[in-house]
């Protein structure tokens, strides 16, 4: 097992520093200049523009770069181009931002498309199980921003209240129960509408995964030994369906950055994935570096943390 | 069963958990009826948070738009964008010049040119009056001996790999004697004036290489690029155009510090300061010293006649107190950087940018990034306290979620789109704004190529495109057709001329003169070759992208092959703009208030990564276009550009489009507050002045609580 772990842990590392080296040289040979080198800019001079590019090391080579990024990022000191703040606590703030959003689309996902899919799975063929399929497929088809227009649009015409942005504007002076209970409703809409298509393809996984383990011969067994329906339903076959939904807890980790870009976007929340997609647009290597840099970092501990975890609940796995 | 239930439980717990939040959340209608200070404070929305709220730093419109709240500039620009005081009161412009003796030189009449008798003909020929504008303009002149002086020269090499570097060159330039002239106002002749008396060659020949000594060492291409800026180290005839600010007494900075000269100075210092990478040292380095007079006066004196560059004195000025060098230690210690760090840590590091302190009418208070960005006015501002106490802008990325925050309230200004004109106009709670700014779209041709290379060929392309069809359905009517490179609304731009007509039938003919007749497939044809090319534009932006449409079919109609394609933004500056590489292109400039079109039109510019990346070429034009930025008269000014727009009119390089009138809602109960003498409150509507801008009297501004008719 530790021998799996260290040599599990050295392949990552390796694999880290070739991805960012990767990263960074895919990021440099895209077209574009940051945009602090403005060559539209009728005033600047070629002397100016040059200036610019020493001071962000433009002109000089992928490697030396790439060297200059990663002494930054381990000293703390790496800077935005775009208004030369240290990258870490920009992120961090982003990062407190964006957690509270994937936490709630997580649980709202975990939690509703579980019950969705084993009562589709028990009550197979029948109306809620065919309708769910509907609305399962429903939900994967229809864009997401799309469906989130028309929310915003029904909840701001029918309810009257505001949806976007993490708290209702000019609530500074309110009672704390209301501010905490604000940003509670702030966060119900967008982590919902995140949370919709996991939802309905998660309930897909669990709705197939229980028919294949309510047909094996050990739930035919127990039904024989006269067990009641849900002892043998939430006993004996929840347990052995819920062993590949262990491994997805470990891939869920990444999303924290990439999977909200279009919500946050939408719904003006002040996250992760619109700090890097503007990074992006402006050709901000460093944020978008260290960025691509993060999510690296938390696809190798997410994949890591489910060849674990698989080790740990099947006993038939051993890590060697 | 207890996971049955669980399973059950928790989902349906946590459901109505999260919903039960719906209602302790203020209806919209609850948040203005139940806040007073609403109708005090304006908010705004922004698609793009703010970079950096710093005057000599900023380069987008959010972190402007905040700026020009906070910090104030020597001067700005009126209604009628006329320059006007604001931290200066006044302010006067004359010129030093400067003639060196040319000692290789004879006069006409074959004596050696020496310090004495330059000055000894000059005063003659200005004592005696002969020529109208020394007489009228010069006031004193005075012979000055010669010096040394020691200067560090950058220039621009290719280096290694074939990247332009900066490189320092330390040089020793031996200034020979020279006349000094004091002049009331700036005269770009004066040294034409001169020549009778110097001889056509005085310019000419100038001894460069016995004055200016560099590094034996240098290598043949860096003493290359030196000696082409030898005339520039040391001009034979030299204008300094001077301009002396008088500075207004008693201004005080948010923090109450006093503002005077030293302000000033210091703000120039950091824009030239190269560890800061100011985007605004092109404007400022025309300069060559400023020098304080007194606390309330600053002297400007600039290296050569560039007359928009006084335009550069709007910019808002900082205060010294709090970020020049002792306080920029301080805060280095306090952040406890590395050595690496503080070594390069520069005006763009510091936190002033992210709270920064002026002397507008509003100050700033507090900015969550990608949120929002809070100032409140400032009570002690010298031409008194804004009507609004609180200003917002909010960052919402999404156009339809700003238009849905704006409809609900929340939002006071909204830029609508074109096509949602006709929504709001006929909408009796907004009042709409639509007008001219200082941009156009044009389809540029690459006159370099051939098929282009005659105007006339230029004109009859224009002439097949129906522009007010593009104005009709493409900009909803929100544009105006326009016939040369000015803004419309500026007095540069000649209103006299008549716009290109819609004539396909003319353009024909045009065809038809120069030899190129249709053949059976129905393609103008000449010398066994049809009139085909490539017509570009950059992704993302879909107006562009169906002007390209139209001008395909409007060209197919009188036999003109034009294909098209749409390439990423960056793709297409560094693969066809900026190479050259392209037949057409459809684009669209945003113009500056001030006339100068050096970049855009100059024959000098047409290089690679130059902006007149068509390749237009014209002696009138390149003349007229120095004359313009040498010219510091206004009316003058305005004939020359007037002469200009006509020639580039002539010679279609573009096919000057249309210019898109940008498009504002805003509550209706938003009203300009005039106050008469005995404080009586007096409503108007608000209105747009000459630039477009529907802001300018913003500390004006309050919203009502009932909506007033006017």
């Amino acid at each position: 097992m530790w021998n799996f772990i260290f040599r599990s842990v050295a392949q990552r590392l390796i694999l880290l520093v070739i991805v960012s080296f990767m990263a960074h040289s895919f990021i440099h040979l895209a077209p574009g200049e940051p945009s602090e080198v403005d060559p539209m800019n009728p005033r600047m001079k070629p002397e100016d523009i040059a200036k610019i590019r020493a001071a962000f090391h433009l002109d000089d080579p992928l490697h030396v770069q790439y060297a200059y990024w990663i002494r930054d990022l381990a000293s703390g000191e790496l800077k935005s181009f775009k208004d030369s703040q240290p990258v870490l606590p920009k992120i961090w703030d982003r990062f407190l931002n964006s957690l509270p959003l994937f936490i709630l689309a997580t649980i709202l996902v975990w939690t509703l498309a579980f019950p969705t899919g084993i009562y589709g799975a028990v009550h197979r063929g029948g109306l809620y199980d065919r309708s769910t399929v509907f609305f399962s497929y429903a939900l994967i088809s229809i864009p997401s921003f799309f469906l989130s227009y028309l929310v915003i649009l029904g909840v701001v015409e029918w309810l009257g209240v505001p949806v976007i942005s993490l708290k209702t504007f000019g609530m500074d002076q309110a009672d704390p129960a209301y501010k905490i209970m604000d940003r509670v409703w702030h966060l119900v809409i967008p982590s919902v509408m995140s949370a919709l298509a996991g939802i309905a393809v998660l309930s897909r996984y669990v709705r197939s995964q229980m028919l294949e383990v309510l047909s094996q011969d050990y739930v035919r067994t127990a039904r024989a030994k006269g067990l009641e329906e849900d002892t043998v339903v939430y006993r004996h076959a929840l347990g052995n369906a819920l062993l590949p939904f262990v491994t997805m807890f470990g891939f869920l980790i990444p999303g924290l950055i990439g999977a909200s870009v279009i919500f946050e976007q939408i719904f003006a929340w002040p996250g992760l994935g619109r700090l890097g997609y503007e990074a992006i647009l402006a050709r901000d290597f460093p944020v978008t570096m260290t960025l691509i840099f993060f999510t690296a970092v938390l696809t190798l501990l997410g994949t890591f943390i489910s060849d674990v975890l698989y080790a740990v609940v099947d006993p038939r796995i051993r890590l060697e | 069963m207890l996971v049955k239930r669980l399973l059950l439980f928790i989902p349906l717990v946590l459901v109505l958990l999260l919903l039960q939040s719906y209602f302790w959340v203020p209806t919209y209608e609850n948040q203005a009826a139940g806040n007073p200070n609403r109708l005090l404070t304006y908010i705004e929305g922004s698609s793009g948070d703010a970079k950096i709220l710093n005057p000599i730093l900023n380069a987008d419109s959010s972190s402007s738009n905040i700026v020009a709240h906070v910090f104030e500039g020597l001067l700005d620009l009126d209604e009628n964008l006329e320059l006007r005081g604001r931290l200066a009161t006044d302010w006067n412009i004359s010129e030093r010049a400067y003639l060196l003796v040319n000692p290789h030189h004879r006069f006409p009449d074959g004596t050696e040119v020496t310090g004495s008798t330059l000055l000894h003909r000059i005063k003659k020929a200005w004592l005696t009056g002969r020529d109208e504008g020394l007489k009228n303009y010069v006031q004193s002149m005075e012979l000055l001996p010669s010096t040394q002086r020691e200067e560090t020269i950058s220039l621009l090499l290719p280096n290694a790999q074939g990247k332009p570097q900066l490189k320092d060159v330390q040089v020793t330039v031996n200034v020979p004697a020279r006349v000094a002239f004091a002049l009331s106002q700036v005269d770009q002749d004066l040294f034409d004036r001169l020549k009778p008396i110097l001889g056509k060659k005085y310019f000419e020949h100038f001894p460069f290489d016995e004055l200016i000594r560099f590094p034996k060492e240098l290598g043949k291409e860096t003493e290359a690029a030196l000696r082409v800026k030898f005339p520039e180290i040391l001009p034979i005839g030299e204008h300094n155009p001077t301009i002396v600010f008088h500075l207004r007494k008693g201004v005080n900075f948010q923090d109450g510090h006093e503002f005077d000269a030293r302000d000033v100075k210091f703000t120039y210092e950091a824009i030239m300061n190269p560890k800061n990478l100011s985007p605004r040292t092109p404007d400022f380095e025309p300069i060559k010293t400023v020098d304080i007079l007194d606390p309330y006066t600053v002297k400007i004196i600039y290296k050569r006649l560039y007359s928009p560059a006084i335009n550069a004195w709007t910019m808002g000025i900082l205060p010294e107190h709090l970020l020049n060098d002792a306080a920029m230690t301080r805060e280095k210690q306090d952040r406890g950087l590395s050595d690496e760090a503080q070594k390069s840590f520069g005006m763009r590091d510091s936190q002033f940018n992210r709270h920064p302190i002026g002397s507008g009418r509003f100050q700033f208070v507090e900015w969550q990034g990608d949120e929002f960005i809070h100032l409140q006015r400032f009570d002690e501002y010298w031409e008194g306290p804004a009507q609004y106490q609180d200003y917002f802008m909010r960052i919402i990325p999404d156009l339809l979620t700003q238009e849905i925050e704006f409809q609900a309230g929340a939002v006071d200004f909204y830029g609508a789109q074109p096509h949602q004109v006709d929504r709001y106009k006929s909408d009796p709670t907004y009042q709409w704004f639509s007008s001219l700014g200082f941009a156009y779209s044009y389809i540029g041709y690459n006159i370099r190529k051939p098929m282009f290379a005659e105007s006339e060929i230029r004109k009859a392309l224009g002439m097949a495109i129906d522009v007010e069809e593009i104005i009709q359905y493409l900009m909803y009517g929100e544009g105006e057709r326009i016939t040369g490179p000015y803004p419309k609304n500026t007095e540069w731009y000649d209103p006299s001329l008549p716009s290109l007509p819609y004539d396909p039938n003319g353009a024909l003919k045009i065809f038809a003169d120069m030899g190129w007749v249709l053949n059976e497939e129905g393609w103008l044809e000449k010398d066994g070759s049809i009139f085909e090319f490539n017509l570009i534009t950059n992704n993302g932006n879909p107006i562009r992208k169906n002007i390209l449409t139209i001008a395909q079919n409007a060209w197919k109609k009188i036999g003109v092959k034009c294909n098209t394609q749409v390439f990423e933004w960056a793709v297409f500056l560094s693969d066809f703009v900026n190479t050259g590489d392209f037949d057409a292109v459809v684009l669209g400039w945003s113009m500056g208030i001030d006339p100068d079109l050096y970049q855009i039109w100059h024959s000098s510019q047409a290089g690679p990564q130059q902006l007149n990346f068509v390749g237009y070429k014209s002696l009138r034009a390149d003349e007229l276009i120095v004359r313009i930025r040498q010219e510091y008269n206004r009316d003058r000014q305005r004939q020359l550009t007037h002469e200009l727009h006509r020639l580039i009119y002539e010679d279609q390089p573009y096919t000057f489009l249309y210019a898109p009138l940008s498009t504002r809602v805003l509550d209706k109960k938003i009203v300009l507050v005039q106050k008469d003498a005995n404080g009586k409150e007096d409503y108007q509507k608000i209105y747009p002045i000459k630039s477009g801008d529907h802001t300018f009297h913003f500390h004006k501004w309050r919203k009502l609580e009932f909506t007033p008719e006017f």
